[in-house]
């Protein structure tokens, strides 16, 4: 893999994108859909990890990305209890 | 703001910052804002998870996921164009920067397509909560999608390395929405 930070991030951005897609497709099969729909949304969390580490240049305040990755991380709990609740309450 | 940042000699937490604090400012603000639609989203589907399965069905996740790699390739290229004028590269960062206008503008395309097939199929902001949110989340971030390419033209046309930093912050907060917005909406909705 390429040496370079920018298009190393990119290439990590493609493969979970390519990993968010194809675990959509097996929620359509014999796995579970709420497991399959955690993981969606623990790939959506790392990619904007990489963004704004990578893109946004948080690689340089290390405070700030520490920051960040915590409200994004509390926040993608968030999303995944209010995704999972109709799957307990059923 | 990805090899380093254009600003110099400051101190303090708040100066650790990259770029320019106003656009911090405005790039937090927007996560707030989707953020809360899109918890609203997921708070409003567990009133009625078949209906939103069933309304989710007429949307298009394979031109999302398409429209997805094209953001983030243009957000890649707008970073790399960053890159190419600290290393003096001027005209490859103006290429680089046209280049992500360009993908821009192909996410639109891709837009306006399935936004046609959607209403197409008579499907409104009334006919499901889904697509109020549907209509209502990727509308406002088309719209700033529009805006980005506006603020890219700008920046490749005045190309002062610190313009180039904060103009492609926007972008990349264009991208960032977007990969949060695109699981939300199209594959758990």
């Amino acid at each position: 893999m390429t040496k370079d930070p920018t298009t190393r991030a990119w290439l990590v951005l493609l493969l979970l994108s390519g990993a968010s897609v194809l675990a959509a497709v097996l929620a359509g099969g014999s796995f579970s859909k709420s497991v399959i729909g955690v993981f969606v949304l623990l790939f959506a969390w790392m990619k904007a990890r990489v963004i704004l580490s990578r893109y946004l240049g948080l690689w340089q305040a290390p405070t700030w990305l520490s920051g960040f990755n915590w409200a994004l991380g509390f926040y993608g709990l968030l999303l995944i209890g209010l995704y999972l609740i109709p799957a307990f309450t059923a | 703001m990805v090899s380093g940042s254009v600003t110099q000699a400051r101190s303090g937490t708040l100066d650790e910052l990259p770029g320019d604090l106003m656009m911090w400012v405005l790039i937090i603000s927007e996560l707030l804002v989707f953020g809360a639609g899109l918890a609203a989203f997921l708070g409003v589907r567990i009133t009625d998870p078949a209906g939103f399965a069933e309304a989710r069905s007429h949307l298009h996740p394979a031109l999302a996921g398409i429209n997805t790699i094209v953001l983030i390739t243009s957000g890649f290229l707008a970073a790399r164009a960053l890159d190419l004028r600290l290393k003096k590269g001027r005209a490859a960062a103006r290429l680089h920067l046209g280049a992500a206008m360009v993908l821009g503008t192909v996410f639109l395309v891709i837009k306006g397509y399935e936004y046609a097939d959607v209403a197409g199929q008579g499907i409104s902001t009334e006919t499901h909560p889904l697509f109020t949110f549907y209509y209502l989340l990727t509308g406002f971030h088309a719209a700033h999608v529009v805006a980005g390419i506006a603020i890219l033209a700008l920046i490749a046309w005045k190309d002062a390395p610190r313009n180039i930093e904060v103009g492609t912050a926007f972008w990349h907060m264009v991208d960032l929405v977007w990969v949060l917005l695109f699981p939300v909406i199209y594959l758990l909705g």
